[in-house]
This record gives C-alpha cells, structure tokens and sequence, in this order.
C-alpha cells in the first residue's frame, strides 16, 4: 500500500487557516522565514513556501493540534476536557510591595509575576505585548523596568509571538510569555518539539496566560473607535465583569467612552468563536480577573515550575496570596465550560475536528469520547 | 561584388545566446568582416531580449548575390554558433537540418524557470549527446571560461567568432577581424581582442 | 566621426534599417530631428544627435510624440528639413496634431518616420500607422530593404516639398533592426536659413498664416495633394515588379515582406510561376500602375503584416477598373490564406504560397524535426525574460508586492511601459493587474480611485517609470489630484529611458546633443501639484515598504513614492561593482524549514544559483553585478558582502 505524505506546510497553513479565517493573528508563524508577515493585526503570506513540513504549520494553534499530545507533554497526561484544565491550584491574588501601583489591568499579577522572574534571571528576557494607539506591538524586553511598561491588556488580538520567534532566532533561551491562550497553546506546541528536530530545545523559562472570552480585529477597532475618541490619548480599555456589559475606553484626560458589548462582539475575529480554551490550558500560571473585585486576580497555578515562582514572590512581597471564594471558582468553571462547548459545537459542525487519527482534518484531533463529553 | 563561390548561396548563420552575452556584437563584427570581402549581408535580431536574459538570435544570411530576409526560413541554418549550450537546442528545432554545423560555448547560463527550481537544465553531457545527433559536427568549446581567464567573461563572444571563422567554409580570418574591429574599437582594446580571437582560431584545432 | 557621415558617396557599408533612414536623411540635407524614444525607433535620433555637430543639425529628444511632431513642423514651417521619429504607439499620441497639420499642409520637407513592431517583439501592441496615412489623407511610403530605406528618405523629403504636406515612412522591426549593405549617396553641401513669413495673403502656402481652416477648403486642397501623390507614384522606382509577363500568381507586398516574399518564391523554386508586385508607395496606391499588373494574371496574393491594409485597397482599385481588368480571385487576410495577427516571415510565405500553387514542400526531414522537437521539450527549458542582475526594478517591486500583501486588502498596481512592464510576470512577483499605453496607469488609478461610492475599498496604486512621467502621467497627476482620488503612485526613477537605451529625459542634467540643462525635478513637479511625497532607495527594502505601507494606509490624497536607483546597465552602474558578494556555505540552509530557497525561488536575481549537489545557493561571479541587495533578504544572513573599495 502507498503510504500518504501529508504535507504539513504553508499551503496547509492557508488552506485550513488563512483562508478558512480561523487565523488570530497570534503571531507563531511570524519572523520564521521570510514568508509570513504580520501587519496592523494581519497575518499575510508574501510568497509560496514549499517545504513539506514547515514550524508554521506545526505552531499554529488552529490547525491540526493533536490535545492529547500537548496535554501529555506539559502535564503527562491525556486531555480529558477539565473546563480549567490541568492545574494543581487556584487563589485569589494581587500585586504587592513596590508592584501595588502600577497602571496594570485588574491586580497586576502578570506584571508582578514576570517583573521578579526577570529580576531573579528565572527567565533571561519576556515577550510581552505593548500598543501604540490601538495597534498591539510585541516586544521583548530584558530589564525588569520595561516589563511594567507593558503592563495591561490591549484588547486587540497580537502577533505577540512573533517577538518571541526573533529572540529564539537570536539565541535567547529560558524565555518568559505572557500570552492568550492561542498563543500559549502555540508556545506548548513550540516546546513540544513537533517536527521531531534533532536541535530543538525549548525556549521558554515561564509561560503566563490569560483569561481570555475573545479579542478584537484591531483593523475593525481602530476605524469603530475613530472620531468616538482621540485614539493616540487613549489611556486604558477594560471590560468590567458581568452584568454590565459594556467596554469602558478612558481618555488621557479623565473621559470615558461607554461601549456596549454586543457592539463590540461584532469585530472580534471569527476565529475565536472557535476556540475552546478560556483560562490558558497549556501554562505554567493562568491569570484572569477576579469577578467582584477587578483590582484583584484569580490565579490558576498548573506547573511546578510556575508554583516554585508563585510561591517565592509571594514570600518577597511581590504579591499577596489568598484563597478564591468557591463561587468564584464555580461561575468560572461554568463560563469555561461554556466556551469549550460553543467553540467545540461550532467546529464539529463545520467538519474540522478530527476524532479518527492520522488525517490532517484541520484545527483540533481530540478523541470521540471526550469531544461527545464536552459537547452534549 | 565577389567571385568567391560559397558552399551554398545563401549561406546562413545563427548566433544565438542571451541578452547581455555581446550576441549583438558578434554578429555585427562578423557580418562586416564578410561585407569587406565584397559579399551581400544581411542581418536580423531579436533586440527586446537582448539586455534582459531572454534568448537572442542573429541570423546572418551571406550571399555573393543578393540581399535576402533577415530571417533564416525554417530547417536553412548552415552553422549554428552559440553562446549558451541549451539555446543550440532551441534554434535546431527552428532552423537545424542533419546537414547544419554546431558551435557550443559549454557555459550555462540558467533560465529563471530553472534557477526558481520550476525547470530543470540538462547536464553538459546531455547537451553535447543531443547537438551531437541534430548536426553533422558539433564542437564544444569553453569560451566563457577562457575569457575569464583573459580577464573579461564578455570576450567569449569573440573566441566564438575566431572559432567560427576556423570553420573553414567562408573566406575569412585574422586580418578581415582586426579591419573589422578597427571600425569601432579604440586602439586599446584591439589586443585583448585579438588574443581572444587567436584562442578561438586554437581551440577548434583540438 | 561616424560611418554613417564619413564614408564617401557610393562607399558600400552594412547598416542598420534604422541607420540606413538616418543615411537617408542626411543626404536629404535634413535641419531638424526630433522623436521619442521607443523601440524600434529609438536609433535614429539616437544616430543622429551623435553625427549633429558637423551638418548643423539640431536634434532632440522631447517630452512626448506630439511635441516632438509640433517641434519638427516649426522647422518646416521655417523652410527646414524637419524629421519626426516615432514607434507605432506614438503616431497614436501625436495624431491629433498630425490631423490639423495634414490641413494646414507644410514648407519645409516634413518627413516622420514611423517603426510598426508586428508580432509586438518589443510593445504591448500591433498597431499600425498605415491606417493614419489613409484616414489623415498623407502619402505614405514603405521601403522593402535597407538601400530603399535609405533612398526613400531622401526622396520623401522632395516630395513633402512637391506636395507642401507632410509624407509619412514607415518601417518595422524587422527593417529597422535588420541590418544590410547600402550603398551611399552625396552629403549636400546646401545651407538653409530659418524663416517663418506670416504676412503675406492669408492663403497662401508659403507667406500666409498656417492652420488647417477655413477648413472646406483646406481641406480640398489637402485631397489634392493626395491626387498629385497618386499621379507622381504612377512611375515611382520605389514600385518594383519582378516575375514572368503573365504570372500564375501576382504576389503584391511591401516592406519586410517583400523579402520575405522573395525568399519563399526562391525556396519554392517558383520564380516563373509568381509575379512579385512590391510597392513601396503604399498611400494611395497608383491605380494604373496596379490595373496593369492585375489585367496579366488571375490570381493575386497579398501579402502583409497585421491588418490588410494593402490588401483592401488593392481590392477597391480592382473592383473600381474590373471592367477592363476582369474579376480576379483574391488571396492573403481576408480569405486566411496569410494570418491577421503577429508577424511574417519566409516560412508563412512559403506555406501559403506552397498552397496556393499545390507545391509540396518540407523544410526538413521529418524525423529530424520529431527530434529535435523533442529535444527542446526535454533539454531546453523556457527562457523567460526578467529583470537584470542588479536591477532596481527587482528591489521595487518586491517591495510593493510585500506592502500589498502585508497590507491585505487586495490593493492592486496599474502598470505602464517601460522595462518595468515585465512585472506582471513571476520577475516582479506578478505585481501589476492592468497595462496599457504610456501614463495610462496613473489615469486608470485615478478612476479606479474615485470608486468608494460604489464599495470598493481596494488600495489603489500606479507606476511609471521617470521617462514616462514626464511623457503623460502629469495631466493624469493633475487629474488625481483635482478630482480628489485616492492613489500612491510609485515612481521608478532610473535616471534615464533604460527600456530603449538610456535616453535622456528632462530630469536629466544634459540633453541628446550633450548640452548642460536645467534638470526638471519629479519631486517638486508632484509637490507643486499637491500630492504627498516621498523618496526612497529600492535597496533599502524594508524602508521602502514601510513607507509604502504607510502610504496606501494615508487616505488624504494623492501620494507619490519615488524609488530613485539608477538602472543596473546605466553608463553610472554598468560594470561596477558596488560589493563583492558570496554566500556561506556553512549558514545557508537551503531548502530547510525557515527559507526554503528564498533567494533563488522568489527574489529570483540572475546572479544567484542554487547548486542542486551541495544543497546551497551560490554567487554566479560571471552574471552577479555586485550590487548587494541579496544580503539583505537571506533569512539566514547566509549571503556576505563586502564593500569594493
Ligand atoms: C484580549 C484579552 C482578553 C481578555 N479577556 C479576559 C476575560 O474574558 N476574563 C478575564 O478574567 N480576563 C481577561 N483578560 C485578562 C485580563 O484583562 C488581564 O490581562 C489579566 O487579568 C491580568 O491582569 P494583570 O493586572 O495581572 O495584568 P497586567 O499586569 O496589567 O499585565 C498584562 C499583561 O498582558 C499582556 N498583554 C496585554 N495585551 C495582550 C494581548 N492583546 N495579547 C497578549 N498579551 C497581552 C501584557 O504583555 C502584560 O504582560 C483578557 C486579556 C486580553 C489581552
Ligand atoms: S514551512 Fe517554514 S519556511 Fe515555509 S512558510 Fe512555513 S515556517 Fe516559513
Ligand atoms: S493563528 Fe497564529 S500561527 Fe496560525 S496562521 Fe494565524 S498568526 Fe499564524
Ligand atoms: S543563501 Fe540564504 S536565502 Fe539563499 S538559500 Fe541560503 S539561506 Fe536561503
Ligand atoms: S549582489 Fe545579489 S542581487 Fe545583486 S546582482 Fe549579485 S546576486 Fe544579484
């Protein structure tokens, strides 16, 4: 019998994923070769690329990704459709010491949290996500100082890995993400050495994800907010927790912009209606905001490796630890819950999962039992 | 104009390389060292190609006669002198005949097609089989090469010419080269010339 | 000191067509010459700046065909010679001069000389001039070989001057580029002297006013001239017959195809069977002249390139003399005895000449021609014609491909021509989406940028090149910019005309004749409009495309970029190395993961090979020009280069 090649390349890439807009613009397949560029929030493809099994392919979170392997390499453990995933720990949270003031998003946690792996070289530089207007521009910064000038969240979705892709280029090694959770999926994948290279070696010292529902087309959102607000002045963006239903914009000068979400949901890229993961699955540390009090943080704590750092700033002082409130941590199951199944509906009824084995389908191989588990 | 019988009347000639291979020149200082001899030339060119790496083809049509086309008809080539070994092939197709003689500079120069990796170019021993079986005689010779050892790769044309006028079937040599380029060349280049000319003249007796 | 003014008369010398119309020329004691550059044209004023000094010639390169024709016609106007030189297309942009000038009538001998190009061997078109000469009534004349070349431009100025109307000589490539021995006339030795009289009656030709009104009755003088054309023709020597006193078969051409003609009823070994009718007065046609030939034959064959010109107007004078003539059958166009498209040669000839009579014939053995068919499919791949080693062409057009992909709303460029047309192929990343005539990019731009009412928000960008600029993008400039459209358009400045040979152009700081001159600066020409602009260095890729990028997304207006670089064959660049350049073995990683062979399979410049043994690209040191640009778009900083001192 002839055995099938299948080609796991940029012709896949665009095929499954550009061209079927399931692309977030994440940034793994950016600044890898000279065939993929990002531009305002775009992923475009220069030029044909005919190498049969390509990184580009094999980081993108949106094509082919096989859980079961992701979760084994992180975890060692199948995927068994935990709404949260695989994690040993969750708290309540915020910032401490000389980090309380910073202008983060909700606790500044993330910033805190990446600040002293820098500071103690638990990570030699981080790939963080700063704007300039609206426009997401990845970065990575070296010197603790920078980290919180990144601080919060830019709401449009960032090629932030791209960043990432030119360090390891570089050389860096024991790297620091703070990223969504289709970039922190494609960092798992990245680690997990998918095209069997003799010369691969993980780069990452530390991997934060965020909570994320959904991000925004940062080229549908900059046209949408013009003329509502002077976009170059605009100082922070937040979505207060439910029922409010509504994105605030604050203006450097004391106004606020009110936005209704519905709104809003209109220029979220259609590719995250397909995804499945809310807290960041495939981390070291998850962190989101703590519903009832946005100037604090729920932290879900899935590795070792991101245990031992908690554990540690928490003793120096760069952040407070307490225990999350049982509702707390039931409404956030049951919200991940949620878009676990809406992702996973949607992509079961166009056909792109992939429950049989070898074929690459398109976006996720999971297995059938789990896939009817999550779904019903 | 001259008494001089040719081999066959018209007798035709096709340079042919690519664009940037001093094709042209060749052609033009051949031709007027026929025209001095008292024979009709005519010369047609394909231009547009010529500074951009297309192919490019001079057909020379020699007479003691007449003027004739500048277009050789098809299957009337009788020699074939050529600066790059594949566009050989491709003027045959045209112009060759089991009777036609073949001049091959052996130095490849790569379509784009090919260089893009979309084409694929024969080895030279393909090449020589080929020009072998579609001509009565081939010769090959490293023109390019020996113009670089010269010192300018653009002299390969001229060790081309010395080579075609040591084919033997048209009345011309040395002098009517040097009288030729004495028209348009200034004195200082004539040596460099001369000597690529001689090498020419040489490489055939091999 | 040149051949074609030092050898003496009756000095037999090989020339070019076009040289040969330049021998002509001189020897008709031509003034004034003027032309615009293109191809296969561009020799003759070329030929002639270089040989000015001696005769007193005055000879320029202007902006455009039509000033070029209104320059020539004050040299008329003034008693001078004057000649016009222009490709097909350009007989298109002056004619609505040469329409009032063929009213006004001339002085002076007013020669233009157009180069068709059939088979568009070097033009996006076949168009033809002949039909002008018909449709603005002046008399047109078509040499069949190069002395005729040379003979007729002479005779064509006395004729202008018989007539005191413009005569038209039109060539094509295969005449203008080919290249024959002639045999040369006497240089006068006669000295004209300007002057434009103005002030005598109104009407008259030589002391009144010129202009084509009142136009009844200019223009019945204009038919008349037409008619004293045709009366002169009758016995022009230009007009040559060669066959059997009553032919099988009357063969009428003119120009290249005469040779080609003769060629194929020598192959064919059918000299007494065919009659070969050349005219070389081709408008109007001298109607006894062809009664004559017709009334000895049955079977007429015209034979011409593109559309059938002669061939109607052959047909009209045959039914108008039937009587006396008797109904003949016709071959050539019309029937599809001789394609309507592309151009002739022999073997077309020879095939429908071997129809027509019922010859068999075969070129070659037909095994031999399945060979060496089969050779070419197998061992000759295709040469495409690209961009030269070390063009700034490459350099641009990669980065506008890059920042319209990058950009991602399916923005589109709207070509022009110049050298920079072949980037609607892989050379230029398959970057332009429309091509027509000169500066029609920047006015199709302009329309297309005015369709956001209609929902199209595609970024809309134009290029031409400098030469063009000046030619006829200006007016579509001003066009953009009053109407508030949209557009970037790119300007490709290579300090010179490079698709024809480095003409130079009004930017430039010397003229044809070698002369300092103000150069006219794009830059400031686009400011004074109104548009945005920018300069870049092609070579500096990513600069370039950002700004690109930040253009397209600038909807103020009218942007211009211009990427100034001279050409790579340039009289400034043409061998000179600007870096030695190789590439590291040890770094280059091929056709890995990360580049894929980016150098070789996408940039695509000449001078890099892929050595398929070793799995590396290489430096091919014969072809490479050393102009650097490739270190920079190896992802892997494979590609070295060092600066030469
Ligand atoms: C697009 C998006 C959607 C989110 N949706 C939710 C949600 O639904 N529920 C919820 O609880 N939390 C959500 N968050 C997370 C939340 O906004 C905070 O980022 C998180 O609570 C951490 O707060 P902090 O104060 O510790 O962050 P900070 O200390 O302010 O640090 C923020 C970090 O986020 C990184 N960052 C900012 N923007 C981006 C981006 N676009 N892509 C990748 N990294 C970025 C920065 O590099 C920085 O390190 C979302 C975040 C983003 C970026
Ligand atoms: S396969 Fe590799 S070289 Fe090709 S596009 Fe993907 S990442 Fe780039
Ligand atoms: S989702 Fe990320 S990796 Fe996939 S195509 Fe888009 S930017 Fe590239
Ligand atoms: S030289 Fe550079 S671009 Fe060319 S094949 Fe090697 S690594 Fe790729
Ligand atoms: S340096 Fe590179 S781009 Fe320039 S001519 Fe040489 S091979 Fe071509």
């Amino acid at each position: 019998m002839e055995k099938r090649v299948i080609r796991r390349g940029q012709e896949e890439l665009k095929k499954y994923v550009l061209d079927a807009r399931l692309c977030t613009g994440c940034g793994a397949c950016i600044d890898l070769c000279p065939y993929h560029r990002s531009h305002r929030g775009k992923t475009a493809v220069l030029f044909p690329c005919v190498v049969d099994e390509g990184r580009c392919f094999a980081y993108c979170p949106k094509v082919d990704v096989d859980l079961d392997m992701v979760s084994r390499h992180l975890f060692g453990r199948p995927y068994d459709g935990n709404p949260l995933g695989s994690y040993q720990s969750i708290s309540a949270t915020r910032a401490g010491g000389r980090l309380k003031n910073v202008a983060s998003q909700a606790g500044g946690v993330v910033s805190a949290l990446m600040y002293f792996a820098l500071e103690k070289r638990y990570v030699s530089g981080a790939v963080l996500t700063d704007r300039r207007g609206l426009l997401p521009l990845p970065r990575f910064v070296t010197v603790p100082q920078d980290v919180l000038a990144c601080a919060a969240s830019k709401y449009t979705a960032a090629p932030t890995l791209s960043a990432l892709n030119q360090a390891v280029e570089k050389g860096h090694r024991n790297i620091g993400l703070v990223g969504t959770p289709c970039q922190v999926l494609a960092a798992a994948l990245m680690s997990s050495n998918p095209l069997k290279a003799d010369d691969c070696v993980n780069p990452f010292g530390l991997v934060i994800g965020l909570f994320c529902t959904w991000a925004i087309d940062f080229r549908l959102f900059e046209p949408f907010l013009a003329g509502r607000i002077e976009i170059d002045r605009i100082r922070k963006i937040d979505i207060p927790p439910p029922p409010s239903e509504i994105m605030e914009v604050f203006g450097d000068s004391g106004t606020k912009l009110e936005i209704p979400l519905n709104e809003i949901r209109e220029l979220v890229p259609n590719g995250c209606s397909y995804c499945i993961d809310m807290t960041s699955e495939f981390s070291d540390l998850s962190v989101g905001v703590m519903e009832g009090h946005p100037d604090m943080n729920t932290l879900i704590i899935r590795t070792d490796r991101g245990r031992r750092i908690v554990e540690e700033a928490a003793q120096e002082g760069y952040l407070t630890l307490s225990a999350l409130p049982e509702e707390n941590r039931e409404h956030l199951i049951w919200a991940a819950g949620n878009k676990k199944k809406r992702g996973l509906s949607k992509a079961r009824g166009e056909g792109m999962i992939n429950t049989q084995g070898n074929e690459t389908k398109s976006y996720l191989r999971i297995s059938a039992e789990i896939l009817e588990g999550l779904t019903a | 104009m001259t008494a001089y019988r040719l081999p066959k009347d018209p007798y035709n000639i096709i340079i042919t390389g690519v664009g940037g291979q001093g094709n042209v020149m060749a052609s033009r200082v051949f031709s007027n060292m026929l025209v001095q001899k008292g024979f009709f030339v005519t010369i047609g060119e394909t231009f547009g190609a010529s500074q951009r790496g297309g192919s490019v083809m001079s057909h020379i049509r020699v007479s003691s006669k007449s003027t004739w086309s500048p277009q050789v008809p098809k299957g009337k080539a009788d020699v074939v002198v050529t600066l790059e070994p594949i566009e050989a092939i491709r003027v045959l197709a045209g112009y060759g005949n089991p009777a036609v003689k073949v001049l091959t500079n052996t130095r490849a120069i790569y379509p784009a097609g090919v260089i893009a990796g979309r084409l694929s170019y024969p080895s030279l021993d393909e090449i020589k089989e080929t020009l072998k079986k579609l001509s009565a005689r081939a010769w090959f010779i490293d023109a390019t090469d020996e113009a670089v050892k010269l010192g300018n790769a653009i002299l390969g044309n001229i060790i081309m010419i010395g080579a075609l006028s040591a084919v033997g079937d048209l009345p011309v040599g040395r002098g009517d080269f040097e009288a030729a380029l004495s028209r348009t060349l200034p004195a200082e280049k004539m040596a460099d010339n001369l000597t690529a000319f001689d090498l020419g003249v040489e490489l055939m007796k091999q | 000191m040149s051949y074609l003014t030092d050898e003496k008369e009756g000095a037999s010398c090989l020339v070019m067509g076009n040289e040969a119309i330049v021998r002509g020329a001189l020897e008709a004691g031509v003034n004034v010459a003027s032309g615009y550059p293109g191809t296969p044209s561009s020799e003759i004023i070329e030929n002639l700046s270089k040989v000015a000094k001696e005769p007193n010639l005055y000879v320029e390169w202007s902006v455009n065909e039509k000033v070029a024709l209104e320059v020539a016609a004050a040299a008329s106007f003034s008693r001078l010679r004057a000649l016009c030189v222009m490709k097909q297309n350009g007989v298109n942009v002056a004619s609505d001069f040469l329409l009032h000038l063929a009213g006004s009538g001339t002085r002076g001998g007013f020669v233009m000389v157009t180069c068709d190009d059939p088979g568009a061997l070097s033009s996006v078109n076949e168009g033809e001039s002949r039909f002008f000469a018909r449709l603005l009534e002046i008399p047109l004349l078509e040499p069949g070989n190069f002395q005729e070349a040379k003979d007729m431009t002479k005779w064509a100025f006395d004729l202008s001057e018989e007539l005191r109307q413009i005569v038209v000589v039109r060539s094509v490539t295969r005449m203008s580029h080919a290249s024959g021995n002639i045999t040369y006339g006497r240089l006068p030795a006669e000295k004209r002297r300007a002057e434009f009289r103005f002030d005598g009656f109104a009407l008259d030709p030589d002391e009144g006013i010129i202009i084509s009104a009142p136009v009844a009755w200019k223009h019945q003088q204009q038919q008349e001239k037409i008619r004293k054309a045709r009366e002169i023709f009758e016995g022009c020597p230009f007009n040559t017959y060669e066959g059997p006193e009553r032919p099988d078969l009357l063969l009428i051409t003119s120009s290249a195809c005469y040779l080609y003609s003769r060629e194929a009823v020598n192959v064919l070994g059918a000299e007494d069977r065919v009659g070969l009718l050349k005219m070389g007065t081709t408008w109007p046609l001298p109607p006894k002249l062809l009664a004559k030939h017709l009334s000895r034959t049955d079977k007429v064959m015209i034979v011409e390139e593109v559309l059938p010109f002669l061939e109607e107007n052959v047909k009209i004078l045959a039914a108008e003399q039937a009587a006396e003539i008797g109904v003949k059958t016709f071959y050539g166009k019309n029937d599809g005895t001789i394609p309507m498209t592309g151009e002739m040669n022999p073997d077309l000839v020879i095939a429908a000449l071997s129809s027509v009579l019922g010859i068999d014939y075969v070129p070659v053995p037909e095994e031999y021609g399945r060979e060496a068919q089969a050779s070419v499919i197998a061992r000759a791949p295709n040469r495409e014609q690209v961009f030269c080693p070390g063009c700034p062409h490459r350099a641009s057009f990669f980065s506008i491909h890059n920042a319209l992909e990058m950009d991602n709303r399916q923005g589109f460029v709207c070509g022009d021509i110049g050298c920079y047309t072949m980037a609607i192929g892989s050379t230029g990343f398959n970057t332009l989406k429309t091509l027509h005539s000169m500066g029609s990019g920047a006015g199709i731009a302009s329309g297309f940028g005015k369709l956001g009412q209609f929902g199209m928000d595609q970024p809309i960008l134009a290029v031409c090149g400098d030469s063009t600029f000046y030619h006829a993008v200006i007016p579509a400039l001003v066009n953009a910019v009053h109407n508030r459209s949209n557009i970037t358009l790119v300007v490709l400045d290579n300090s010179g005309t490079a698709m024809t040979g480095f003409q130079p152009h009004p930017g430039l700081d010397h003229n044809v004749l070698g002369e300092a001159v103000p150069p006219i600066d794009i830059a400031r020409i686009c400011e004074g409009i109104g548009a945005r602009v920018e300069i870049r260095d092609p070579f500096d890729l990513e600069g370039t495309r950002e700004t690109l990028n930040e253009l397209i997304e600038d909807t103020s207006g009218v942007k211009v970029l211009i990427m100034r670089k001279a050409c790579a064959l340039s009289p400034q660049r043409k061998n000179k190395k600007d870096y030695t350049v190789h590439v590291d073995e040890t770094i280059c990683i091929g056709e890995e993961c990360g580049c894929g062979r980016f150098c070789t399979r996408i940039f695509g410049c000449p001078g890099l090979i892929w050595n398929a043994e070793k799995q590396k690209a290489e430096i091919d040191e014969v072809i490479c020009v050393g102009c650097g640009v490739c270190a920079d778009i190896c992802p892997q900083g494979a590609i070295k280069r060092e600066e030469v001192a």
